[in-house]
C-alpha cells in the first residue's frame, strides 16, 4: 500500500455527522455484554502461554461489534470464552449485568463449521433451543416457521440439512440461535467456509435480520472488508498475547450499501486496519529465499 | 455423475454375479476346458474298472493303450469334472429339492431345521454381544477414563482368534448350544466395543457445543444430540459386525456336538452329495445378503436424514 499514492483519504476518526449521531444514540443504551480484564493462559503453571491479556470492552444493546485480528491472535478463543465453551483464566464477563459462567441460552452462537443437527429438519433445528429451554411461545413449530420465513427458507422447512446449500445452512444456524432470544449473538467467522459470492449475500442477509430483530452481535472475522461493511465498531486484537489494540468506530452511515466499499471513508478505515494488523508481522513480507528457475530475459515484471 | 454411476451400478451388480456363473457354466458344460476325470460307461476288459466309476483321464488313457497293444477290448467312458464340482443345473435342482428331501438318517435334522438352528445361535450370540457391547462401547467413547480402563485389555483379547477359545467354552458351558453362542459372542463383542467407542468419539464436538449454546443441559445433550448423532453410524457398525458373526458361525457349530448348517454340510459331503453342499453354502450367502439388504433399507427408513451412499 505504501507505494500507492492514489486519492487523498479522509481521517478515519473524523466521523460524518450521521454516524456521530448514531454512535451517541448507541452510547446512551444499556450495556449488554461487558468484558473486563479478561485473561486466558494455556499450559502448565510456569510455562504458560498467554493467549489473551487484559481484554476489556463493552457492547451495547443492538450494537454490531466486529472483532478483527490476524490469524493466531486468539480471537476464536475469545469468542469461545464468551460463549462459555472454554474457561477463562481471569477477569469478568457480564451479560446484562449478570456474571456468566459456562454456556447458556443467553449467548447464542453461530460457528464457522456447519453445526446444524443433521437428524432434524430445518424447522426442528430452529425449534431445538426453545424446546430445550422452554423459551419462546407455546406453539414452537409455528414460531420456528416464522423464523424460517424471515430468512426466506419457509419452503424448505421439512428439508434436512444435507439437502440445502452451505449458505442456507448458515442462515438456519442464525435463525436457530435467534429463536432462543439470546441477549448477545456470538458469531465465529460464520461465513468463513462460504464462497465469496455467497458470503457477500450472507452479509446483506445478516444486516437485514439484525435490523429486524432486537439482538446485539459480536462477530469474529479476519476479513477487513467484512468487518467494515458490517460493524458499528471494530475491535482490533493484537497477537501474542491477544490485547485490544484499538477500537474503531466505522465512519459509514446505515443502511450499508455495496457502493460504500469504494467510498473514501471506507478506504481510509481499511488503510488504518491494514496498518494495525500488519505492523509487527514484517516476517510475512520478507522475500522468499528463491533461486531463479526461468530463462534470462523471460521476466514478468 | 452420480446418477450415471448409479445406473452403471445396476449393470455392474448383475455382471458381478453373472461372470462367476458364466465361468462355472463354461467349466461344467464345455468338456474340452477342464474335465480331468472320466466316468466309465463300459469297463471293457480292464479288470478293475466298474461302470459309473470315476477315474483320472491319464490312467484311463494308459489302461486303454495297454489294452490296444494286447489287442483286447478297450473301455468306454465320458469326460467329467471331479465329483466335488457339480454343474450349475444340479446345484439349482438341489436348491429346489433340498428343503423337501428328508434326511438320510431318521432323527437327523431337515435342512430348514439346520438353518433355523444356525440362525438361533447367531441371534443369541449377537444379541448378547450387543446387550453388553453397545453400552460399554458408548461408555468408553464418551468417558475418557472408561476408555483408558477397558480398551487396552479389550484390544489385547481382540487379537486372539475366537475359535481358540473353543475347547475352553466347551469345558465351561457343555457341548450343546452354549459354547457356540459363546464363540459368536467372543468373536463379535471385543470388536464391537472398540468400533462403537470409536463411533461415539467421532461425533463432531461442534454439535454438542452448539447444543450447549442453545441452552441444553448435559442430560438433554446425551438424549437429544449424542444418541441421535451416532445412531446411524452405530447401525452401520452393527450391520458389519453381524457379517462377522456369520463367519464365526461355521467354526462355532463344529465345536462340541456338531449342529446347524455346518452339520448339514458335513453330512452331505460325507454322502458325496456336493450339489447339496453347494446349495447350502449358497443359501447361507443368500441369507447374509438378504438380511443386509433388508437392514440397509430399514436404515434408510429409520434415518431419513442420512445422505444416500
Amino acid at each position: 500500500m505504501n507505494g500507492m499514492t492514489g486519492i487523498p483519504l479522509p481521517d478515519y476518526t473524523a466521523l460524518p455527522e450521521a454516524v456521530r449521531e448514531r454512535s451517541a444514540r448507541i452510547e446512551a443504551r444499556e450495556v449488554v455484554l461487558d468484558v473486563q480484564s479478561l485473561d486466558k493462559r494455556f499450559g502448565k503453571a510456569g510455562q504458560e502461554t498467554e493467549v489473551l491479556q487484559d481484554v476489556s470492552f463493552a457492547v451495547r444493546r443492538r450494537e454490531f461489534l466486529c472483532i478483527l485480528g490476524p490469524s493466531g491472535c486468539g480471537k476464536s478463543t475469545l469468542i469461545r470464552i464468551l460463549g462459555g465453551l472454554e474457561p477463562k483464566s481471569g477477569g469478568s464477563i457480564k451479560v446484562k449485568g449478570r456474571e456468566v459462567e459456562g454456556a447458556d441460552a443467553d449467548r447464542g452462537m453461530v460457528f464457522q463449521e456447519y453445526s446444524l443437527f443433521p437428524w432434524l429438519t430445518l424447522q426442528q433445528n430452529v425449534m431445538f433451543g426453545p424446546k430445550m429451554t422452554g423459551r419462546g411461545g407455546t406453539d414452537k413449530a409455528a414460531e420456528a416457521l416464522q423464523w424460517l420465513e424471515m430468512i426466506g427458507l419457509a419452503g424448505r422447512a421439512k428439508s434436512y440439512p444435507h439437502q440445502v446449500s452451505g449458505g442456507m445452512k448458515q442462515r438456519v444456524a442464525i435463525a436457530r440461535a435467534l429463536a432462543n432470544y439470546p441477549g448477545v449473538l456470538l458469531m465465529d467467522e460464520p461465513f468463513g467456509a462460504l464462497d465469496a459470492q455467497t458470503r457477500t449475500q450472507m452479509q446483506d442477509h445478516l444486516l437485514q435480520i439484525w435490523r429486524n430483530v432486537d439482538v446485539t452481535i459480536a462477530f469474529i472475522t479476519h476479513d477487513l472488508e467484512e468487518a467494515i461493511y458490517l460493524a458499528d465498531r471494530i475491535l482490533v486484537l493484537d497477537a501474542h498475547p491477544g490485547r485490544v489494540k484499538e477500537i474503531i468506530t466505522v465512519p459509514l452511515e446505515r443502511p450499508r450499501r455495496r457502493e460504500m466499499l469504494l467510498s473514501p471513508y471506507f478506504l481510509a478505515t481499511r488503510k488504518r486496519l491494514e496498518e494495525l494488523i500488519h505492523t509487527g508481522s514484517g516476517a510475512e513480507r520478507d522475500l522468499l529465499p528463491m533461486i531463479r528457475l526461468t530463462q534470462v530475459g523471460d521476466d514478468v515484471e | 455423475m452420480h446418477s450415471s454411476a448409479r445406473g452403471h451400478g445396476w449393470v455392474l451388480g448383475i455382471a458381478s454375479f453373472a461372470l462367476p456363473l458364466l465361468v462355472w457354466s463354461a467349466i461344467s458344460y464345455l468338456p474340452f476346458l477342464w474335465h480331468p476325470m472320466v466316468r466309465i460307461t463300459d469297463p471293457g476288459q480292464v479288470d478293475y474298472f466298474v461302470k459309473d466309476m470315476q477315474i483320472e483321464r491319464a490312467t484311463f488313457l494308459e489302461e486303454n493303450r495297454k489294452l490296444a497293444e494286447a489287442g483286447r477290448i478297450p473301455a468306454q467312458g465320458v469326460r467329467e469334472n471331479p465329483v466335488y464340482l457339480p454343474a450349475p443345473h444340479l446345484v439349482a435342482k438341489a436348491l429346489f429339492t433340498a428343503f423337501r428331501t428328508p434326511p438320510r438318517l431318521a432323527g437327523d435334522p431337515w435342512l430348514h431345521e439346520s438353518l433355523a438352528h444356525s440362525i438361533r445361535i447367531i441371534f443369541y450370540g449377537f444379541a448378547l454381544s450387543c446387550l453388553v457391547g453397545i453400552p460399554l462401547g458408548l461408555l468408553c467413547g464418551s468417558v475418557p477414563p472408561a476408555s483408558g480402563l477397558f480398551e487396552p485389555f479389550i484390544d489385547f483379547i481382540r487379537y486372539m482368534p475366537a475359535p481358540a477359545f473353543g475347547a475352553l467354552a466347551v469345558a465351561i458351558t457343555g457341548i450343546h448350544d452354549a459354547p457356540k453362542v459363546a464363540i459368536i459372542f467372543i468373536g463379535t463383542f471385543f470388536q464391537m466395543v472398540l468400533v462403537i467407542s470409536n463411533t461415539a468419539r467421532n461425533l463432531p464436538k461442534a454439535l454438542q457445543q452448539a447444543a450447549q449454546t442453545l441452552g441444553a443441559k448435559s442430560g438433554q445433550i446425551v438424549m437429544h444430540v449424542v444418541l441421535p448423532g451416532i445412531l446411524p453410524q452405530l447401525y452401520r457398525d452393527l450391520r458389519i459386525l453381524l457379517g462377522w458373526a456369520w463367519t464365526y458361525l461355521i467354526v462355532a457349530e463344529l465345536i462340541g456336538a456338531s449342529s446347524g448348517i455346518s452339520f448339514f454340510i458335513n453330512q452331505q459331503a460325507k454322502y458325496r452329495n456336493y450339489a447339496n453342499v453347494f446349495a447350502a453354502i449358497i443359501i447361507i450367502g443368500c441369507i447374509g445378503i438378504g438380511t443386509d439388504t433388508l437392514l440397509k433399507y430399514l436404515g434408510r427408513w429409520l434415518f431419513p436424514w442420512e445422505p444416500r451412499r
